[in-house]
């Protein structure tokens, strides 16, 4: 029912918003949440549990339970008790078969008796083979929600946050703390997860009158708004704390990233339960979570309520019940006092019936089995005469625990104070301080005191009963309202041996739920170390880890990204029809226009002239007096005699003599070298020399100049013909330019490095020119060649054509442990060098048999299925090697490829056996390589 | 005015300027986005990538950088501005990077391009590095979607430089206002300047912000 104002805090009443609740229309306030706007229409049935699918309603009003979990727009498990309605917002229940009021799958609460703690452990597998018929039904039965296929994605991004003091949480001690340091001068961030400021001053009673609490939150919430050094977020939630006070705050669709010099979580406390049969019946709420009802939302969260208490809160909720014309017909305060608070004094002038050292029995659902009936109460600790109080409403406040988990992720040990009767946050470490009821300090000045950073807080008494815990003999009383697990389910965790409570959690879940243990880990100590005879006093409880509250995919997700880097020719292999692939971070054209022009793209090579793009290449400026010497030590092939104008081969190997990069150093100058390094390693190779000459102190200089360089490689056999036309200050001729050789021209008016290299075996070219001009350059050629018909090869081509001719390519045909001799490169050795890196691993690796090696197979022409790539290579049922090349070749019109075998199945006219596609063997003769040109006089016209 | 696929010389980013309408402007070898129509953002990018730009490292390159008359600052990571209107940055005891007039009009390098000496490399920085100019008092909040460094102009003095991470790639910040406008030099890896534009255009989106030409830093600082 809803009540006048001035209850409603945060309600406009001159907004009515109607909305719908499992198909039926209810109409709110702007303000509302779903829950309170429910309530305020009678209705409490929110949802079902986990695993018996008993009703549920409204418990903490405050997001920190799953029992209001329901589903928006397609969209599961949101709360409801935090979420404000909108406009035509459809809701719908979760976890019930037929309906929610209904629900056929209550049923299997009658089958509880077989159902107990860890039964899955034990069941369910049993006799072999039944396990996937249990698997349909677990599957129908099991999860929160369903995910909807057809949801659109939304934009969740993220944003860096800096500040001095960043306080998370706004009640008393969090607003005293933001504007202490914010008059200090810090930068101040003030967090709070709600969608106003103030914590429990917008609703808890603090004084017999009721007024304190908003007086104060009006007055602190407006110095911080006012404050220019506070920023404030709300509706904003800090899931955890990481190294040097590092906070993801969930805000919206953003995800803030927070770091700050100094850290104070004023949190609060959250509400304890009390545990006993039927707890968990809707009508059966945290005194707290009547409040909020009562003060916020100005809703009646029932008729005639019983409150059950340990502390002057309860007193305090039976007033504001009260206020709100709410029949109070008992206060059942477990602790049988021997003084009478003021607030105990108000309560009683009001003609409420104060029941000192009470228990609670039981509750009672009205007929129908829904909502709450009635309660059964005793005095005298329970010993005393039971007897049933009828009431919609039972209202509990017997006890909080510190909502740690941010102190807890920062390693602060949280654990129980049998003084306390509950857990407390020990010391934190520097930078991060805990202050108000999460530091367990419970009187509101001495909060406002700690908040401000005093030193002299005075002690409270403990707001916790001790146990407020009644065993049932029925059963029932829920420890664990999200795993729907009770006192016995505990007891028999212990029993069945798992006695520690991060065991208990783990053989019964209890704790691992959605609220993650939020109501639930103060009772689940107490009663596991009651079971194992432990002592409570520096108990502590499981380990907290982040996320402190639900995250989001998309919040995780969102806006991450992954960087992409392409050419300056880009565009024109796009407008050419290419199909991209990605190597590293670079794209590069794998074929252009079909997968079957590949097959044109290698004759095009071969046969004609064609272009590639190949400025991912790794490019580096070894520069200086020691520049040869450094490529002396760094690579295995010698450069002190190397002649300026000429390229040689460069292989890395590591210190373990495993092959890690191959490429060429071009000597552009007696102290100049320009070497290329492949794609995916050009960033490795940078850094290894870099590190190396951190220890050898050689006079040069490198330099990473990969994307200032464009580079194309025009290759054929007129390709010399097409650069004629473009390129006239320097000599193209093979005498004039012999392979291997290096020069420095202008090609269509560019200044270019000229490269004849060939990786793919013909006469060609690397022209490598700055990026800036690559696309002109790319241009230039492609005009050039056309009487020729040149066109452009991709990737796939490449790999073709590189193996006709036995070039590796390193991290295909090598892998972390090939050294050069396994792929026949010992000639890549510099023998007469005093050093180079790896030759110590090499020599190391030689002392022992090889125990594979690298060799060319080909199959016989009319192969249908060939082998795929890492397929193995068997010799009398033992696996010898693997494929690790394979191609159709166009020149030899046969598949072709290489393979690690036997070391003595490397001799050509050896025969191997290859497991292909379905487990079929076939039989390969390796050969000698290169499959194509052996005498290499193509490459060198 | 003019059409970049005309000159050999292109921005790295000359595509999506025009996919705006961006009208170009010859500028020696090459030619830079002048204008583009309607765009008064709050918050301005522009490319600079064409314009003059030098790197030199080397354990001589500051001493070799001093002797051709070049003031560099004493401490890493800050910049000087040049006379003519650039900037000459910091970036390591071995390392500086020379910035070019943002607006095209001067070459405050031209002394500088040939500076040579043992232990001082020039480094192809107009290559390797594409060059962003951030312009507008949502700096840098813009900037704190891509990159954890705080750039807020009370904690990143004018001048300062920032070697780091934008939106995962390496990159170098300076900040080098003009007038009275807050300014963020952006530079990265070249090949990934598509891939920086369209993060930092993305970024800038809930600050009302667009891409820019040239003309508004002229406009920017008065000039």
């Amino acid at each position: 029912m809803r009540l006048p104002s001035p209850h409603g805090s945060l309600i406009d009443r001159k907004k009515p918003i109607t909305f719908s609740f499992e198909g039926r229309r209810y109409t709110g306030f702007a303000g509302d949440t779903i829950a309170s706007a429910l309530a305020a229409n009678d209705v409490i049935l929110l949802g079902r549990s986990f695993k018996y699918h008993r009703p549920r309603g409204v418990l903490t009003m405050t997001g920190d339970d799953a029992n209001t979990f329901v589903e928006i727009d397609g969209t599961p498990n949101l709360l409801a008790d935090v979420i404000p309605i909108r406009e035509g917002m459809a809701v719908k229940g979760q976890h019930y078969s037929g309906s929610l009021i209904g629900d056929s799958g209550r049923w299997i609460e009658r089958i509880s008796k077989f159902l107990p703690v860890g039964f899955y452990y034990r069941s369910l597998f049993r006799p072999q083979g039944i396990w996937p018929l249990w698997e349909k039904l677990v599957r129908r039965m099991a999860g929160l929600g369903r995910v909807s296929l057809d949801a659109k994605h939304g934009y969740f991004d993220k944003q860096y946050l800096f500040a001095d003091t960043v306080v998370i949480g706004s009640g008393a001690a969090g607003l005293s703390a933001a504007l202490k340091a914010a008059d200090k001068g810090e930068e101040v961030i003030l967090v709070e997860r709600q969608a106003v400021l103030g914590g429990s001053l917008n609703h808890a009673r603090f004084d017999p009158d009721g007024s304190r609490g908003m007086d104060l939150a009006k007055s602190l919430t407006a110095q911080a708004r006012a404050h220019p050094n506070i920023r404030v977020m709300t509706d904003a939630i800090c899931t955890g704390w990481f190294a040097d006070n590092y906070l993801p705050i969930i805000q919206g669709n953003r995800m803030y990233k927070l770091r700050a010099d100094e850290v104070v979580v004023a949190t609060g406390a959250l509400e304890q339960p009390a545990v006993f049969r039927n707890n968990d019946l809707p009508g059966i709420m945290f005194g707290s979570a009547a409040q909020r009802l009562v003060r916020l939302y100005g809703v009646q969260p029932g008729t005639r309520a019983v409150v059950v208490t340990a502390n002057e809160d309860g007193y305090g909720v039976a007033l504001d019940l009260i206020d709100a014309g709410v029949e109070v017909a008992a206060i059942v305060d477990l602790n049988a006092r021997s003084g009478v608070s003021e607030m105990a004094k108000a309560a009683a002038e009001k003609g409420v019936e104060i029941v000192r050292g009470g228990a609670l029995h039981e509750a009672i659902s009205t007929e129908g089995g829904l909502p709450l009936g009635a309660v059964v109460i005793a005095d005298n600790a329970g010993h005393g005469q039971a007897r049933r109080v009828e009431c919609d409403l039972l209202c509990m406040s017997v006890g909080w625990a510190p909502s740690s988990a941010l102190p807890a992720h920062a390693g602060a040990p949280v654990t129980y104070d049998a003084s306390w009767h509950g857990f407390t946050v020990r010391e934190t470490p520097p930078g991060l301080r805990v202050a108000g009821a999460v530091n367990g300090v419970w009187d509101l000045d001495a909060a406002l005191e700690d908040g401000a950073g005093g030193s002299d807080i005075p002690a409270t008494p403990s707001p916790n009963h001790h146990w407020p815990i009644f065993p049932h003999a029925d059963g029932k009383e829920f420890v664990d309202f999200d795993e729907d697990l009770t006192i016995d389910d505990i007891r028999n965790a212990v029993a069945d041996g798992f006695e520690d409570i991060e065991l208990v959690k783990r053989f019964s879940t209890v704790g691992m739920g959605p609220s993650q243990g939020r109501q639930t880990a103060t009772n689940a100590i107490r009663l596991t170390q009651e079971a194992n005879g432990g002592l409570l006093a520096d108990a502590r409880g499981s380990t907290n880890r982040p996320p402190a509250f639900p995250e989001t995919l998309g919040a995780l997700v969102g806006r991450n990204f992954h960087p992409v880097r392409v050419s300056a020719i880009h565009h024109r292999h796009l407008e050419a029809g290419a199909k991209m692939l990605i190597a590293g971070a670079w794209l590069r054209p794998a074929y252009y226009g079909q997968a079957d022009n590949i097959k044109a793209e290698v004759e095009a090579v071969r046969n004609n002239v064609a272009l590639m793009d190949v400025s991912t290449l790794g490019g580096l400026e070894v520069r200086g007096p020691d520049a040869a010497e450094f490529l002396n030590r760094i690579y295995t092939m010698s450069y002190t005699k190397q002649q300026v104008g000429r390229s040689r081969y460069v292989l890395m190997c590591n210190d373990l003599g495993t092959i890690v990069d191959d490429g060429v150093a071009c000597r552009l100058a007696d102290d100049h070298f320009y070497v290329t390094a492949t794609t995916g390693n050009s960033d490795g190779v940078y850094r290894e020399m870099l590190f190396r000459n951190v220890q050898w102190r050689l006079d040069v200089d490198i330099g990473n100049v990969t994307a200032a360089y464009a580079a194309v490689n025009l290759a054929g056999p007129k390709a010399r013909r097409v650069l004629e036309r473009l390129c006239n200050d320097t000599d193209l001729s093979a005498e004039g330019f012999p392979y291997m050789g290096v020069r420095t021209a202008t090609v269509a008016g560019i200044p270019a490095r000229l490269l004849r290299v060939g990786f793919v075996g013909e006469l060609g070219w690397e022209i490598h020119v700055p990026a800036s001009q690559g696309e002109a350059l790319w241009d230039a050629l492609m005009e050039a060649g056309a009487p020729e018909g040149i066109r452009p090869f991709g990737v796939e081509a490449q790999r073709i054509l590189r193996l006709e001719k036995g070039h590796i390519i390193i991290g295909q045909d090598s892998d972390a442990l090939t050294h050069p001799h396994e792929v026949d490169m010992g000639w890549a050795l510099g023998k007469r060098k005093a050093y180079f890196n790896g030759a110590r691993g090499i020599q190391i690796q030689m002392k022992s048999n090889m125990t594979r090696r690298l060799a060319g197979f080909v199959l016989p022409a009319q192969t249908a299925a060939l082998p795929e790539e890492s397929q193995l290579v068997f010799r009398d049922g033992d696996i010898v090697g693997r494929v690790t090349s394979i191609a159709h070749s166009p020149a030899l019109r046969r598949p072709i490829g290489m393979a690690f075998v036997a070391p003595d199945q490397a001799t050509p006219g050896s025969r191997i056996t290859i497991k292909g596609p379905g487990g079929r063997m076939m039989e390969a003769e390796v050969v000698q390589l290169p499959f194509y040109d052996p005498d290499n006089k193509r490459q060198a016209l | 005015m003019t059409d970049p696929i005309q000159h050999q010389r292109r921005s790295f980013v000359y595509r999506k300027l025009a996919a705006v309408g961006a009208t170009f402007r010859e500028m020696a070898d090459t030619a830079v986005a002048a204008s583009i129509p309607g765009a008064t953002p709050a918050l301005g990018l522009a490319d600079l990538s064409p314009l003059p730009r030098l790197g030199y490292k080397g354990p001589n390159a500051l001493s070799v950088l001093g002797a051709a008359g070049l003031q560099i600052h004493e401490e890493n990571d800050m910049a000087l501005p040049v006379p003519g209107g650039g900037l000459v940055a910091r970036l390591a005891d071995s390392e500086a990077r020379l910035l070019g007039d943002p607006t095209g009009v001067g070459d405050p390098l031209a002394a500088y391009g040939d500076v040579a000496g043992a232990g001082c490399y020039a480094m192809p920085r107009r290559e390797s590095h594409a060059w962003f100019l951030l312009v507008g008092d949502s700096g840098a909040e813009c900037l704190a979607k891509i990159c954890g460094v705080d750039l807020r102009p009370h904690r990143f003095d004018e001048e300062r430089v920032a070697q780091t991470s934008l939106a995962r790639i390496n990159g170098i910040i300076i900040r080098g206002d003009r007038g009275e406008g807050l300014v963020y030099h952006l530079l990265a890896d070249s090949a990934s300047a598509p891939y920086l534009w369209d993060c930092v255009i993305d970024a800038m989106a809930e600050f009302e912000g667009g891409p820019i030409g040239i003309d508004m830093i002229k406009n920017a600082a008065g000039a």
